[in-house]
């Protein structure tokens, strides 16, 4: 084997999204030598797409909010599978995390009196999404990677040197995690731009890699969004949970078919827009569930009221949680009452006025202008599910984001639990810096108790490594050789028709015969021209293994979970069932094959229980988990 | 495949057999792509593909295609593939554009004809094909000090600033680092030390910034005889900025900026 290049470090992160440059700041500013690692050019991270704002109960639109009310928004929104101290974390320390990015810099929209502004979105009681126009995903990225600029201009006034504490490996992807008996040990990967191989010496690794969309058909999601995280820390010996979880989001472009799946942010609706059939009418009206008839109107007056007069009416249905919207739209579809290209209408030019829509929605403007040649001050969006988000990753600790892996930890997309079955618009962004400077915290004291006992990674595992990277060189003589564009495509339609938006048991069994067979031709992946000098050919047959092991364990744990609760909604079981409620499933990869177990959910702590009224957790939990629980709640507000 | 020149006119016949059928309103267009692979290649060259293309498409949709279905080792960067991420700038047609948001329909509706050209943006170092080091860009970008500087200490909540002073510098804000416009800047071209109308309209971002205390910092950089006085005003870079930042209005306020100041 040739040199390959070396590096050490304390810690890598892996992604440079919101939760990997967070995790990186927090463990640069204790003094930890870090690695970032990541797929595209720093800045460029899948993040940027984020639209809406950043959910925190900061109160300075509505003071009655708090970090409770969120709190119960969010475990609402996640139909109460949500891993509770996760969700408690994160309802409390968002406020604090946005406050700081301010600090960073960032951009904000303002109240009246100069404080961060806060607007509606789905599932959330009070307006509480901080945010710059609907680029606020854009902003927070560049506002850490301002962060990271200026740190690294510290170190080179300190050291001499920008990069003696933090250095940013742009387009470098990690092909596998280095163990040291069972710890982790470092990474392996290569640099996308001249093929050559690079491996990364540290105690600890924090994968921020987020999410899987690229395995569906209709994504929201960017190219980088391959499992690479999911499948890493699978195959390192963690485990993943709520795996069976995969949001879409009611709201993407249809037409024209270039831009299929391209995100309408829910801001639309948040500040007004609505949904409506082929003939106009406003459908939502008909979705809502029982479990949020008290807080939804059932008609349009009083939605509409809603805006001015938040506290004397109830929300309009179009402002549900995300999976609600999205099966009703999916319903509307199938029953006829579609657009022609197979969505509903977003209608926003007959609720507000062409200088209101420019103002607030900027980005939504220019992208139906410039892509599908619609003007939404006047004419309506045509919109339908689109693949958004995975709820599902890696089973952490909640307040450390230590995965079973010693010296392993994920934040953000990649980690599991904190959205439960449904994630609530607006609770990603604030998730990322939440988790993202835990898990930093979390290597740190994982560090302090290793001391000088560092796992060191083996040469034969680093030869292993290399040697399965350059395997799609070698398919290539084979007659049976693949093509990863091919196989990329029918995993995509597999996912897309048998896994995705409304499932069937007898449906994603045949999606699982036929990942078992694309697996199979999977080994035979090859690189059919060029050789390692940035070759996308190469880097997508690497990329294809992550996901179809992803695309395994959800289909897997979607066949086992005999309920629909969230983003898991199948035809063959319709209710959801609270016996479910108690049960997560986790997928562990056990002598080559994915094996799903159940787990017990841990129980809710009584006083986060108590902020609920009875009634309404016995919609979600067993009578036996319930006992004890006092009748007629400390619960404040409606619902 | 290494890297030979193609036959310009190839019919639909000679589609591969494992590309999709051809959508229905579609026509065939050629894609004239400048290439360059340094481990064969000695110098940029340029092949041409037949493609299918319907109106609606973008030209980063017939990349695609090129490189899913005729040449799989054709490079390029994109990620978010809708105007976010700014990873896809490339000279089309000879103007500095993202691939994600052009549509085929308006290209023709400009120039009538069924080639559209792709170049890799110029000024920067030639990797390989459309792909180029964007490291001197990035080099400009962080010599600005591209981050919020202030003294004293931190609030426990946010700095206050009115909805106005917010306002003030909204647009620069607005920059995805695609570098388009610095691409598109003929001074940018002939001196590559010039920091390029993308290092200037950040370092206005925070100069127009109310919460922000480096301002003279800053002005003294862009003094600089590698500053703001390179630039001779021939609008190109508001042209090619896909957000639609006034460029060259944003370089006129830092440079009345250094004028006036004490």
């Amino acid at each position: 084997m040739v040199e390959i290049e070396r590096h050490d470090y304390d810690v890598i992160v892996i992604g440079a999204g919101g939760a990997g440059l967070r995790a990186a700041i927090e463990t640069r500013m204790r003094g930890l030598r870090t690695a970032v690692v990541c797929k595209s050019l720093f800045g460029k991270a899948h993040t940027v797409m984020a639209e809406g704002g950043i959910a925190a109960s900061m109160g300075n639109v509505n003071s009655s909010d708090d970090w409770q009310v969120h709190y119960r928004d969010t475990m609402r929104g996640g139909k109460f599978l949500n891993n509770w101290r996760m969700a408690e974390l994160h309802a409390k320390e968002a406020p604090q995390r946005v406050w700081e990015l301010e600090t960073y810099g960032a951009l904000f929209d303002r109240t009246g009196d100069g404080r961060i502004s806060q607007r509606n979105f789905g599932g959330h009681e009070y307006p509480r999404l901080a945010h710059v126009g609907d680029r606020t995903g854009l902003e927070l990225i560049r506002t850490l990677q301002q962060k990271i600029v200026s740190l690294q201009q510290d170190d080179h006034a300190e050291h001499g040197d920008y990069e003696a504490r933090l250095r940013v490996f742009a387009e470098c992807t990690v092909t596998e995690l280095l163990l040291d008996s069972g710890r982790i040990a470092g990474a392996f990967g290569y640099w996308r731009e001249n093929g050559r191989f690079i491996r990364l010496h540290a105690p600890t690794v924090v994968l921020a890699t987020g999410g899987i969309g690229k395995s569906f058909k209709v994504t929201s999601n960017s190219w980088e969004y391959t499992g690479d995280g999911h499948a890493l820390a699978l195959r390192a010996g963690a485990s993943l949970i709520n795996m069976e979880f995969v949001q879409f989001h009611p709201t993407g472009m249809v037409y024209p078919p270039s831009v299929k799946g391209i995100l309408v942010t829910e801001s639309v609706r948040g500040d007004g827009g609505v949904l409506r059939d082929c003939e106009g009418r406003r459908f939502m009206f008909d979705y809502i569930p029982e479990v949020f008839k008290d807080s939804y109107a059932d008609d349009e007056q009083e939605a509409d009221r809603w805006y001015s007069d938040p506290h004397g009416n109830r929300r309009p249905p179009e402002l549900l949680p995300r999976d609600e919207v999205a099966r009703a739209i999916n319903n509307e579809v199938k029953e006829g009452r579609g657009t022609p290209h197979g969505g509903v209408y977003l209608d926003v030019a007959s609720r507000l006025s062409t200088e209101e829509i420019t103002r607030r929605l900027p980005s939504m403007y220019h992208q139906f202008r410039e892509l599908a040649d619609v003007d939404i001050t006047s004419e309506k969006m045509e919109v339908g599910p689109t693949c958004h988000y995975v709820m599902g990753g890696v089973e952490v600790d909640p307040d450390t984001a230590a995965a079973r892996v010693p010296g392993l930890f994920a934040a953000g997309e990649v980690a599991g639990g904190m959205h439960g079955s449904n994630r609530l618009g607006g609770n990603s962004l604030s998730d990322l810096l939440v988790f993202g400077r835990r898990a930093g915290l979390g290597a740190e004291q994982y560090l302090r108790q290793l001391g000088a006992d560092r796992p060191e990674a083996s040469e034969p595992d680093v030869d292993a490594a290399a040697r399965r990277a350059l395997a799609p060189f070698d398919a290539g003589e084979s007659p049976a050789a693949e093509n990863a564009y091919t196989v990329h495509a029918e995993l995509q339609q597999i996912m897309n028709d048998l896994v995705g938006i409304i499932r069937d048991g007898d449906e994603m069994r045949s999606a699982l015969e036929s990942l078992a067979e694309l697996e199979r031709r999977s080994r035979n992946l090859a690189v059919m021209e060029g050789n390692r000098q940035f070759n996308p050919g190469w880097h997508l047959a690497l990329d294809m293994s992550n996901m179809l092991l992803v695309s395994e364990c959800v289909a897997k744990a979607a066949v086992r979970r005999t309920e629909s609760r969230g983003g898991h909604t199948r035809d063959d079981h319709p209710e959801m069932d609270p016996a479910w409620r108690r049960t997560v499933l986790a997928c562990s990869w056990r002598d080559g094959a994915v094996e799903v177990t159940e787990q017990e959910q841990p129980p809710v702590r009584a006083d986060l229980l108590e902020l609920f009224e009875l009634a309404e957790l016995r919609k979600y939990f067993t009578e036996e988990e319930l006992t004890g629980i006092p009748d007629g709640s400390t619960s404040v507000g409606r619902s | 495949m290494t890297a030979t020149l193609s036959n310009n006119d190839s019919t639909t016949a000679d589609l591969p057999s494992d590309a999709p059928p051809i959508p229905e309103g579609a026509t065939m267009v050629t894609v004239k792509i400048e290439r360059f692979n340094p481990e064969v290649d000695e110098d940029l060259h340029w092949e041409s593909y037949r493609v299918p293309a319907l109106p609606t498409d973008r030209v980063l949709n017939l990349l695609h295609y090129i490189k899913w279905y005729i040449d799989g080792t054709l490079t390029f960067r994109r990620s978010c593939a809708h105007g976010v991420c700014g990873s896809d700038a490339m000279r089309i047609n000879g103007v500095n554009r993202l691939a994600c948001k052009v549509l085929l329909k308006d290209m023709f509706a400009k120039s009538g004809e069924t080639t559209i050209t792709v170049e890799p943006i110029k000024g920067l170092p030639v990797n390989k094909d459309l792909l180029v080091d964007m490291e001197p860009f990035f080099e400009a970008y962080r010599a600005i000090k591209p981050y919020l500087v202030t003294s004293g200490n931190e609030p426990t909540r946010e700095r206050t600033q009115s909805i106005a002073e917010r306002e003030r510098f909204d647009d620069t804000t607005k920059c995805i680092l695609c570098a388009a416009c610095t691409t598109s800047c003929p001074v940018y071209w002939s001196e590559g030390s010039y920091f390029g109308p993308a290092a200037i309209v950040n370092a206005h971002r925070f100069i127009f910034d109310s919460r922000d205390e480096a301002t003279e910092e800053r002005l003294d950089i862009l003094n600089d005889q590698d500053g703001v006085w390179r630039c001779r005003t021939t609008f190109n870079c508001t042209d090619a900025c896909p957000r639609g930042i006034q460029v060259t209005k944003a370089i006129q306020e830092v440079k009345r900026a250094l004028m006036f100041r004490r």
